[in-house]
């Protein structure tokens, strides 16, 4: 189907003649969204890593769209630390939209692993649109360009590279509250310093700082014994129901592990999935789909989406290393079932609060403000991994499941996926309400 | 394309080997010896690696004489294809006489098979292992009597052996000692391994997974495994077994090794039919995913010793493309929280050290490392006196390759889901090939192996397994055959030449155990003693000839062979002459009383009981150096604690200060009479914050009082943090009062008290070790010069340039009559300054310079020729660290990913390059960019330092070297010092410390040294066997488990020598454990 498309959209280039401006159709964005899903499940990135090379790309495509487009309102001196980007020399035949697309690839080329297959994907389309218009093309690329070398210095002093040289997670079982690596691969707890990350819009990383967990106490009846026992709970009546029940399925399609490790004596393998970032991406794609956006909203959409997400992964981490919590997998082995496994792998950081209802809570706001309430739609993201289709009647929904399902999955308490999507929505809200991306002035025309 | 290349490169490889023949074995064709039997495998979607985790471990072997023609034959397992028996009919022809036989076996899938005279009639019967209940395999394991007319009659059911478990393979012992052979019954576990579960799973019987031990008991045997102690747990992962006398008390005892991370057994026989495991007394670490095994005695001590294998590779791209030790938080993890023990993936070489336990030595014997291992066996191949062994090696499709695991397998794992089993094969196909080939090492002296495998053996790209020995010739050497996976089975002919003197003997035993096994054999040749057991279940699913072999060079007289026979008689044969098959048949027997061997011990100190009452227990703090600075080659944080000795009360007796670590207070404990108490001095006490590495009890102010000074580090505090400051306090007229110190933010390592100037008041030299987060900068170490009780720092540019400063001595070595300073440290030479009238100079001594990891030196005279000699602790060379004056190891420090942070890089020469010890994964968690340089493992192994930094991280990096590793002493040649490394049994951990003293009471002074490490990560190991020894000699040294000490797995700090009422006393301090006092137990040599 992506494939698909992407000729469609290269058939369409194709056909123009040599000095005809080159149109961009949304589809090449979403192509782009893609590719770099693509390569980063093969790559292996972790949930908040993988948000940030969400981000910054889609920021430099908006910015230069917003530069021409009076809908929208530049990021400049809204997010922290972004200048204004420089203007294209004016006699140039600088085509914003195609200039966009192009800075989006190199900073996501900059941003993944395996550059050679963002190489491959950029050098056949620059080909085509070389063929098309030579002139138009080699203006904007160099433009393009220009703008990503611009968001590529900004980008480099949000503090990523020095958190790869912070301290490590100090594993540490005296304390019995405290985050221990979990089978099978006993991963030690991932980012732990991904809170010094610079955020995009929100103040700080402590800024929506939940409540803290209940109070840890494995005395029966303490109200954190009942959040165990509840997991435990939940996971032995699914038992019951088998694989077929409605929360194996919300369990699985939520997922959203991009490494889940699985052994066989000698023999190791991983099987991979997109992560919980690039899931609300996905629905961002249907969205603007479904809602027949062009290019430039389309960027719109998913810049704001993605920079909600990554706010909300640096939100959500600051209180997962504040907490320390330890995962019900840990617990209910020691303390009710040393046979218990949960439905899902869980992953290795700490557990409140569960991240994937902070993004959800965080997108689905963002989503909802964009393209509004009850928007329906079939969710068809997780498909390329063996999942099936789950429709949703509105962004908020679907927010709502994805934050239940992580307690079907055993993998969080009840106190963390609440908690946890109400820091998300809070979060999405904070960005709605502040940063303003939309010309209110143009909206009211256009209403 | 690619495919080609390989297949091109596969046959080259395969003229290769047939044009080149080993020079020790050949390899006869099997239409020459008619042995075709191959045990293939048919791979399907139901049944393969993905199904069975142990579906390439491979059939089994067994070598023996079943119709007494003298000729050994030869009996294979296979896994899925029938067995066969093969009648030796000599020149090295084999008749396959399987179906007259009746021994083809009914099983589904067989592992080992072992030969044993079950019901004691003197023929050989045979025991074949089957995997049943799994994957859909049936069947039992079956039991060939062998009814002597080259039939055999399968009786399993009726002797009780007909098990349908998971078997590897099982084991012939008399463990009760009452004359007929018991059988251990090795079984292993396919249950998913995907968490560890509690090591006390082991003490939960699981009936299919459970190792057995069973009793004979005349017509049937009985499974007595739990009234014996056997663990039966589901996690017994069980490859390997091996059956000797370690203890030399008589009784037969069993190690069992199991894969994954289960620890391997270690049962010790309690003479009254129960076992006790006991692995974490007796050994430090072992293999972790342990293969086949071996028991030998390798260094002529008359003590068994064990060589566990493991799958480390040596080739640097299947190293740093394979998954290797696990991350040093998760081992501490797997030992803290599930109660397992020390397992790393490499083979370990136990040397028994009887009473003391095990000193592992693989990495120093040169053993460690042969990739995917499956059969040792021991044994004199060359018939040179020494025992060789050879390492069977290769799997068909390696599975722990990284890039199968993370790149290659979602793909293939997606399409399974989607269409059930049916691309498995595709999945395979992904993974890299593992035929390695088989490895011989010649044994040398000092337990050290040489790699033969290029010269004696035809390299060959077999999937070797089961291996087993017999002279299938009768030409008086051993032969070997292995059970190849999907080749015909290897036969290596043994071509040793008439110049090797050799012994075989065959034992005629009595009653049910005619062919004596468990008995024990002492050869002495010109006063070599060499100690064999007659054991035939060695190696891996396999039992060998029963015989037993010598080697004796050119020797032509054997002075005596003592027999120690099973029933507890004992006979000796004299001037017995080699070349010859002996019988001996056990007659006129003198009985004998266990030990067999008295462990050769003199003892020179006892623990004292209480200890004095110096209770002092350190607990180093859990800080972690590796979760800060990644990259280092070792931890700094692990070096306390301080311990001086002297009067701190003034009422004339020695008291005894201990360091603490951080958030530990030190402790004081003052001398009463005839012991210690604890005392507490509140200024000193609120100290509390500090780790405290050095302490100097001295008057420094001439008050006639003393006072103390400590030097602090602890690696872990940084920048300006107070409590990188050391401390000194001066004893007022109640108590101790700090005084000010010129500010130095380092961590100390060492203080050294000397009235350098001469102006009648102490001084001290400072050595600092480190800089907290910069490791690989050389902190200031300097001079406190003494002013009326007053220090102050003196500017010495020598000083301060000297490097990672680890300890340092004042002694006279030009013999101008005022004190010189001496200082060692890592990744330096040993440095000497000339004291001119109070100025210290760096003075040029060493003939050549020696770059270290030194942590310890004194001053001796070890030659004895009148002068003095400096004793230097370095690293050793039982580590992965590999360091010449021709390849020295390397330290690359930079800040090579431009983030204001540095880093280091450690590399070892390989065939003339420098490689980085850390893999991909390690290197890149620091600098991530070398994940945009390498998108995949393959891409990275292989590649040295030049190739993965680029050129202008290569120009910025400060590069430190080490040449030399093992520790010696600097022979004093007329004033200028030549290095000379000490025997081989001072080089098996680090050397951390010295104390000169007359320890005998002969009236000269000899010196102790102690040492092991622990602040290396997993892939390092543990550097914990070094008994500690009494150096007297250049060449006469004394290990400490002989002289009573206990230093293994202990790492030393400090030694001391205390009086108390008179008595002198040895004061021994650890990290992270309790300080040990010993008495002397004085004795004249």
């Amino acid at each position: 189907m992506k494939k698909l498309l992407l000729l469609l959209i290269l058939i369409s280039v194709g056909c123009q003649k040599n000095d005809t401006p080159i149109e961009i159709s949304p589809e090449l964005m979403h192509s782009n969204v893609d590719k770099v899903t693509e390569i980063m499940i093969h790559d292996i990135f972790s949930p908040p890593v993988a948000s940030r090379i969400f981000a910054y790309p889609n920021i430099a495509a908006y910015e230069i769209i917003a530069q021409e487009d009076e809908r929208y309102l530049s990021l400049a001196g809204q997010v922290h630390e972004l200048s204004p980007i420089p203007a294209p020399d004016a006699g140039k035949p600088v085509n914003r939209a195609l200039a966009a697309a192009i800075a989006h690839i190199d900073l996501s080329r900059r941003l993944i692993f395996s550059e050679e297959q963002m190489n491959t994907y950029r050098d056949s389309l620059y080909a085509l649109w070389s063929e098309q218009n030579k002139k138009e093309f080699e203006a904007s690329r160099d433009y393009g360009l220009e703008v990503a070398e611009h968001i590529a210095a900004w980008m480099d002093k949000d503090n990523y590279k020095q958190t790869r040289t912070m301290p490590k997670f100090t594993v540490n079982t005296d304390e019995p509250s405290r985050w221990q690596p979990t089978p099978p691969a006993y991963m030690a707890g991932i980012e732990p310093h991904w809170s010094k990350i610079r955020p995009f819009v929100i103040d700080s990383a402590e800024q929506f700082k939940p409540v803290p967990p209940p109070p840890f106490s494995m005395e029966e009846g303490s109200d954190f014994y009942r959040e165990v026992r509840e997991v435990y709970d939940i996971s032995k009546k699914m038992e019951v129901e088998g694989d077929e029940s409605e929360e194996v399925e919300i369990a699985k399609f939520w997922d959203c592990n991009p490494y889940v490790s699985v052994t066989r004596g000698h023999l190791m393998f991983a099987t991979k999935k997109i992560t919980p970032g690039a899931h609300w991406i996905g629905i961002t794609k249907i969205a603007c789909r479904k809602s027949n956006s062009d290019f430039n909203e389309t960027v719109h959409a998913y810049t704001k989406t993605s920079m909600a997400i990554a706010d909300a992964f640096i939100s959500c981490w600051d209180e997962k290393y504040r907490s320390n919590l330890i995962r019900p997998e840990t617990l209910i082995n020691e303390h009710i079932d040393d046979n218990w496994k949960p439905v899902l792998q869980t992953p290795p950081f700490p557990e409140y609060t569960s991240g994937h209802s902070v993004v959800s809570g965080a997108a689905s706001t963002v989503l909802t403000d964009i393209f509004g309430e009850n928007f329906s739609f079939d969710d068809d993201t997780e498909l390329a991994y063996g999942l099936p289709v789950r429709s949703f009647t509105s962004f908020r929904q679907a927010a709502d499941e994805a934050a239940i399902s992580r307690m079907y999955g055993g993998i969080h308490y009840r106190a963390a996926v609440e908690v946890g999507v109400k820091q998300g929505r809070d979060l999405g809200s904070y960005i709605v309400n502040t940063l303003k991306t939309e010309n209110e002035s143009q909206l009211a025309q256009s209403k | 394309m690619n495919r080609i290349v390989i297949l091109i490169g596969l046959l080259l490889l395969l003229l290769n080997c047939k044009k080149k023949e080993g020079d020790l074995f050949s390899n006869p064709p099997s239409d020459e010896t008619g042995i075709t039997f191959s045990n293939t495998l048919t791979e399907t979607d139901d049944l393969n690696i993905l199904d069975y985790l142990y579906f390439y471990n491979g059939g089994g072997v067994a070598i023996g004489d079943i119709n007494g023609d003298d000729l050994p034959d030869i009996y294979f397992s296979g896994n899925q294809v029938k067995n066969k028996l093969y009648l030796n009919k000599g020149n090295l022809t084999f008749e396959d006489i399987t179906d007259k036989a009746g021994v083809g076996g009914n099983s589904s899938w067989n592992a080992g098979t072992v030969m044993g005279d079950v019901n004691g009639d003197g023929l050989l019967d045979i025991y074949v292992c089957a995997v049943v209940g799994i994957n859909g395999f049936n069947g039992y394991n079956e039991l060939f009597i062998n009814n002597g007319d080259l039939t055999f009659t399968e009786s399993a059911a009726q002797y009780g052996l007909d098990f349908d478990t998971f078997s590897s393979n099982a084991a012939f012992l008399d463990y009760d000692l009452d004359g007929d052979l018991d059988l251990y019954l090795l079984n292993h576990a396919v249950h998913t391994q995907e968490s560890f579960g509690k090591a006390d799973l082991r003490y939960k019987r699981d009936f299919q997974t459970g190792d057995r031990l069973l009793r004979n008991d005349g017509d049937r045997f009985t499974d007595v495994s739990e009234e014996a102690g056997i663990f039966g747990g589901v996690n017994g992962y069980g490859l390997g077994i091996a059956v000797s006398d370690f203890n030399g008390d008589g009784y037969p005892d069993i190690y069992v090794g199991n894969d994954f991370h289960e620890d391997d057994y270690y049962y010790l026989n309690n003479r009254d039919g129960t076992f006790s495991e006991e692995l974490k007394t007796y050994f430090t670490h072992t293999t972790r995913f342990s293969m086949g095994n071996d028991i030998a005695d390798i260094n002529h001590d008359g003590w068994p010793d064990i060589l566990s294998l493991d799958m480390l590779p040596e080739d640097e791209t299947v190293l740093k493309s394979s998954e290797g030790d696990d991350d040093v938080q998760i081992q501490k993890l797997r030992i803290n929280q599930y109660g397992y023990h020390y397992q790393f993936t490499r083979n370990m070489l136990q040397i028994n050290r009887p009473g003391s336990g095990f000193e592992e030595t693989a990495l120093m014997s040169g053993i460690a490392a042969t990739d995917w291992s499956w059969s040792a066996l021991f044994a004199d191949f060359n018939a040179d006196g020494e025992q060789d062994v050879f390492i069977s090696n290769g799997i068909p499709k390696r599975p722990n390759d990284l890039d199968f695991i993370n790149f290659v397998s979602d793909e293939q794992i997606k399409k399974k889901i989607d269409n059930t089993k049916l691309v498995d094969q595709e999945a395979l196909d992904m993974m890299p090939s593992g035929r390695t080939h088989n490895f011989i090492f010649q044994g040398l002296k000092n337990a050290q192996f040489e790699d033969r495998s290029r010269d004696w053996i035809a390299r060959d790209t077999l999937v070797s397994g089961a291996t087993a020995l017999g002279d299938l010739d009768n030409d008086g050497d051993l032969d070997l055959v292995v059970n190849n996976v999907n080749s015909e089975a290897s036969l290596y002919v043994n071509q040793s030449g008439p110049d090797a003197s050799y012994l075989k003997i065959k034992l005629k035993y009595m009653g049910k155990n005619p062919f004596g096994i468990g008995t024990k054999i002492l050869s002495y040749h010109q006063g070599i003693l060499q100690s064999r057991e007659m054991y035939t279940v060695r190696g891996f699913q396999a039992s060998s000839e029963p015989l037993v072999h010598f080697g004796y060079g050119s020797t032509e007289n054997i002075d005596s062979l003592r027999i120690l026979w099973p029933d507890r008689t004992t006979q000796v044969l004299k001037n017995v002459t080699p070349n010859q098959t002996l019988v001996i048949q056990q007659q006129g027997g003198q009985a004998f009383s266990p030990p067999w061997l008295k462990p050769n011990k003199r003892p020179l100190f006892k623990k004292v009981e209480g200890n004095l009452g110096l209770e002092f227990v350190h607990r180093e703090d859990p800080y972690l150096d590796f979760n800060r600075q990644k990259l280092i080659p070792y931890q700094c944080s692990d070096r306390g604690p301080a311990v001086a000795v002297g009067d701190l009360d003034g009422d004339g007796k020695e008291d005894v200060f201990f360091g603490g670590s951080k958030f530990d207070p030190p402790r004081i404990y003052v001398q009463t009479d005839g012991g210690f108490e604890q005392k507490k001095i509140e200024s000193i006490a609120r100290d509390s914050i500090t780790e405290d590495i050095s302490a100097v009890i001295a008057d420094l102010n001439k008050d006639g009082r003393n006072d103390l000074y400590i030097g602090t580090g602890g690696a872990d505090f940084y920048n300006q943090m107070v409590p990188l400051l050391d401390s000194y306090f001066l004893k007022g007229d109640s108590t101790y009062i700090k005084q000010a110190l010129p500010d130095s933010f380092q961590n100390a390592s060492v203080v050294a008290p000397a009235d350098f100037d001469g102006d009648g008041d102490i001084d001290l030299f400072v050595g600092n070790q480190m800089i907290t987060n910069d490791f690989g900068k050389a902190p200031d170490s300097f001079i406190l010069l003494n002013n009326q009780g007053v220090l102050q720092r003196v500017e010495n540019e020598d000083l301060e340039n000297i490097g990672m400063v680890t300890g340092a001595i004042w002694d006279d070595y030009n013999a101008d009559g005022t004190p010189d300073l001496i200082v060692v440290g890592e990744w330096i030479s040993p440095v000497f300054f000339k004291n001119e009238g109070g100025k210290l100079v760096r003075d040029r001594v060493l003939d050549m310079p020696v770059s270290g990891l030194w942590e310890s030196l004194i001053a001796f005279d070890i030659d004895q020729d009148g002068d003095t000699d400096y004793l230097l602790g370095n690293w050793g060379l039982n580590t992965k660290f590999k360091a010449s004056g021709k390849d020295p190891m390397k330290l690359y420090y930079g800040d090579f990913d431009n983030n204001g942070n540095t880093e280091t890089i450690l590399t070892t020469v390989k065939e003339g390059k420098d490689y980085p010890i850390e893999g991909l994964k390690g290197l890149a968690d620091q600098m991530v960019s070398l994940r945009k340089k390498f998108t995949t493992y393959r891409s990275f192994a292989g590649k040295p330092i030049k190739e993965i930094l680029e050129r202008d991280q290569l120009k910025q990096a400060v590069i430190l070297e080490v040449t030399e590793l093992r520790s010696g002493y600097l022979e004093n040649r007329e004033g200028k010092f030549t290095f000379v490394p000490f025997p081989m049994e001072l080089q098996v951990a680090p050397v951390m410390s010295f104390l000169k003293y007359d320890f005998d009471g002969d009236g000269t002074e000899e010196v102790l040294a102690g040492g092991n490490y622990f602040g290396v990560k997993p892939y390092h190991g543990r550097l914990g066997a070094f008994a500690g020894a009494m150096i007297k000699g250049k060449n006469d040294v004394i290990s400490g488990d002989r002289l009573g000490l206990d230093f293994i797995q202990k790492s030393v700090r400090h030694l001391n020598i205390l009086t108390v009422q008179g008595q002198p006393y040895l004061l021994a301090t650890f990290n992270n454990d309790a300080s040990q006092v010993y008495q002397f137990i004085n004795k004249k040599e």
